[in-house]
């Protein structure tokens, strides 16, 4: 297209004086794509690399817990008129402490983390089909899987169904050798449309499922033996407005999780995206969550203390991890991002969210433990060719 | 703006729709080796998807992308924008300037609905927005100098989307019809029996009556007119149409419409043609195109050459 753009400029340029006014004008349309109705589906109109860097710290009242700084490369570049190739590699450093049982025994960690992801589309009139598939190593945990996704619009573009399919295979090989050779594989299948309802409305919902058989259970944990089948439901309903009044858009999310270790989870985010003027872009972000408890997650028992409680006598499984306690969570963050010339763009993150059993919806959060903050932080930088 | 159609013919069928703010339609000759419908369905996704993209009132569209960026970083713009940036470039100097894709800034003083001339302090601050030779573009990137800036498509977008929706047609196969988006046509083929499709401009001060009847075989034909949207104050007619120098709305033709191989230049011309007021003849005839125009008085003007058939 661009290249018809040129010549016929060129045209336009040789056209004798005499000519009429109006063929000049003819001439300028023709190099418009009037008669090129190339496909529909959007396939990227240009590459893209990125980098970021992503710094987390967690603590509890008077300790620090985990720390990590996550720098990531991204790279997607449209291949020909129909294909697109993305892929992302990320480096973990992870160090600090992670409690042993509730919020107590913090012990020291390092580990580090590779992951790379690949994913190739390719776009159809109607819609598109993508393969990808993921590796990611930890001393003690690697993880490798394909995906397989497809999206299907109507002629009108109003509605966009979509399906995802999700296959990984994990090894565990605790550094503690409490165990070896474990290992977990999970099965993961997602369903969902998108509905442009007017001008100023998108809504979307999705529904997943997932099926994991393995090793559960966190090795480096007292008692802690979970069972060996993990399945979970999700459902997202997601909506974007457009507000005319500042040209901004709202985008309001809420997620519901159940799984069979009976945790119910439910998540509200909402965040609104204002441009401004000379390139900024400024997205306050706010997010709730609440979980249940676990089944068989342990209270934390203050007879006991200084020591984890026991788990009931003949319990078959029993944890005593926050993170399957019932709790909630309140987050809120701020995103700023500025456009620079030439396809720059540089963006700044940042999230605090606190963890608390108060916040959990509805009262009943597990008693004893300490709260967790954990503040986010990202740096990012991306070039569009 | 709406021509009013020729009477209904049991040969094609009718599917009205709304679009880009107007009431649109498209008229195929029945045939019966062509699915109609389904046609139709692609051709109006294709003007939605011109809205969609160019819309100025939505954030996520290209329109807006280019306006949030003003006086800050270039923005990319894909092979499609960019070609009705190079077709605006050729527009602005085939009207000696006053085709200005920069100029709908004028409209955030203009108010329409309120009916009320702007104050002289209100049309010297934004004048100094307008100016499309300040747009900086190259190698696909666009970049609005200064704050406050803006462009859009509205002085073509229509008029593409009906071009654009009659190659849809043309792709599947039909050959005989017409895609009217609120008055602004384009013609994919003359009636199975090769007679013309017919339609009546509208008289621009008695929307009852037709001044002229056009048979058109092929091409577009656009209208632009004083009438359409325009508020009287002090005995004074004020139109949409504003003169990208003075900000001020153009004064001398009550219509002006045109007939061109595609919309797009039917429309660019009879928009110019409105431009240069009192001038606006001479350019018209200078277009080699099909024209006819209402002045002042009422009297009308077209082209001496029968419009291209």
């Amino acid at each position: 297209m661009k290249q018809k753009t040129k010549s016929a400029r060129h045209r336009s340029q040789g056209i004798a004086p005499s000519a009429p006014l109006g063929l000049g004008m003819v001439l300028a349309a023709l190099a418009l794509p009037l008669g090129n109705l190339a496909q529909a589906q959007a396939q990227p109109e240009y590459a893209q690399i990125g980098f970021k860097y992503l710094g987390y710290q967690d603590s509890q009242p008077g300790q620090e817990r985990i720390k990590v700084t996550a720098p990531a490369f991204s790279l997607m570049t449209p291949v020909g008129r129909q294909w697109s190739v993305a892929g992302n590699v990320v480096v973990d450093s992870i160090s600090g402490a992670s409690p042993a049982y509730h919020t107590q025994a913090l012990t020291p960690m390092v580990d580090e983390r590779r992951a790379i992801d690949i994913a190739l589309t390719r776009y159809f009139e109607e819609g598109t089909i993508s393969l990808g598939g993921y590796f990611s190593q930890e001393a003690d945990y690697v993880s490798r899987g394909i995906t397989l996704g497809g999206t299907y619009s109507t002629e009108d573009k109003n509605t966009t169904w979509n399906a995802g399919l999700n296959l990984s295979h994990d090894s565990i090989n605790p550094s503690n050798r409490i165990t070896a050779d474990e290992t977990k594989d999970t099965q993961e299948i997602s369903l969902g449309v998108t509905q442009v309802l007017t001008q100023r409305d998108i809504m979307q919902a999705i529904a997943g499922f997932s099926h994991g058989v393995g090793y559960y259970s966190d090795p480096y944990k007292i008692f802690d033996k979970r069972p060996g089948q993990r399945d979970h439901s999700t459902f997202l309903l997601r909506w974007n407005h457009h507000i005319d009044a500042t040209g901004g858009t709202s985008r309001l999310s809420y997620r519901y999780y159940k799984d069979s270790f009976d945790i119910l989870a439910h998540t509200l985010t909402a965040e609104y995206v204002q441009p401004l003027p000379d390139g900024w872009t400024l997205t306050p972000q706010m997010r709730l969550y609440s979980q249940s408890a676990a089944r068989f997650y342990v209270d934390f028992n203050p007879d006991w203390a200084p020591f984890p409680a026991n788990p009931p006598p003949g319990a078959q499984h029993y944890s005593e991890d926050q993170r399957l306690s019932a709790y909630g969570a309140r987050s809120v963050g701020i995103k700023v991002a500025k456009q620079l010339g030439e396809g720059w763009q540089v963006d700044l993150k940042y999230d605090s969210y606190t963890q608390k059993a108060e916040y959990k919806f509805g009262g009943g959060g597990s008693p004893y433990l300490d709260p967790l903050t954990m503040v986010t932080y990202q740096v990012g930088v991306s070039k569009r060719f | 703006m709406h021509p009013a159609q020729a009477p209904r013919d049991p040969d094609s069928v009718r599917i009205v729709f709304q679009a880009m703010a107007s009431p649109c339609e498209i008229v195929l000759s029945k045939d019966p080796s062509v699915d109609l419908q389904s046609a139709a369905r692609q051709a109006i996704a294709e003007v939605q998807r011109i809205e969609t993209r160019y819309s100025r009132y939505r954030s996520d569209s290209v329109v807006a992308r280019i306006n949030a960026a003003a006086g800050g970083a270039a923005v990319h713009c894909d092979d499609e924008t960019w070609s009705l940036l190079e077709f605006a470039q050729a527009l602005y100097q085939s009207s000696d300037g006053l085709f200005d894709i920069s100029s709908g800034v004028l409209r955030t003083v203009w108010d329409f609905k309120a009916a009320q001339v702007p104050s002289a302090a209100a049309l010297q601050a934004v004048r100094p927005l307008v100016g499309w030779p300040l747009v900086e573009r190259h190698n696909n990137t666009v970049r609005l100098p200064q704050a406050g800036m803006q462009i859009d498509f509205g002085g073509f977008g229509k008029e593409y989307a009906a071009d654009r929706a009659g190659a849809v047609l043309e792709k599947n196969g039909l050959r005989h019809g017409y895609v009217n988006l609120g008055g602004d046509i384009r013609v994919i083929g003359p009636r199975p029996d090769g007679r013309p499709w017919t339609f009546g401009i509208q008289d621009p001060r008695d929307p009852a009556k037709l001044v002229a009847s056009i048979p058109l075989r092929s091409g577009g034909l656009a209208t632009s007119g004083d009438y359409v949207r325009y508020f009287e104050a002090d005995g004074k007619r004020y139109c949409h149409v504003l003169h990208p120098h003075t900000a001020m709305p153009v004064t001398y033709w009550r219509s002006v419409s045109v007939m061109a191989p595609f919309a797009v230049v039917a429309g660019n011309c009879a928009t110019i043609a409105m431009l240069k007021e009192e001038n606006g003849l001479e350019f018209l005839k200078k277009t080699g195109m099909g024209f006819l125009a209402v002045n002042p008085t009422g009297e009308v003007f077209t082209s001496t050459q029968p419009p291209m058939q």
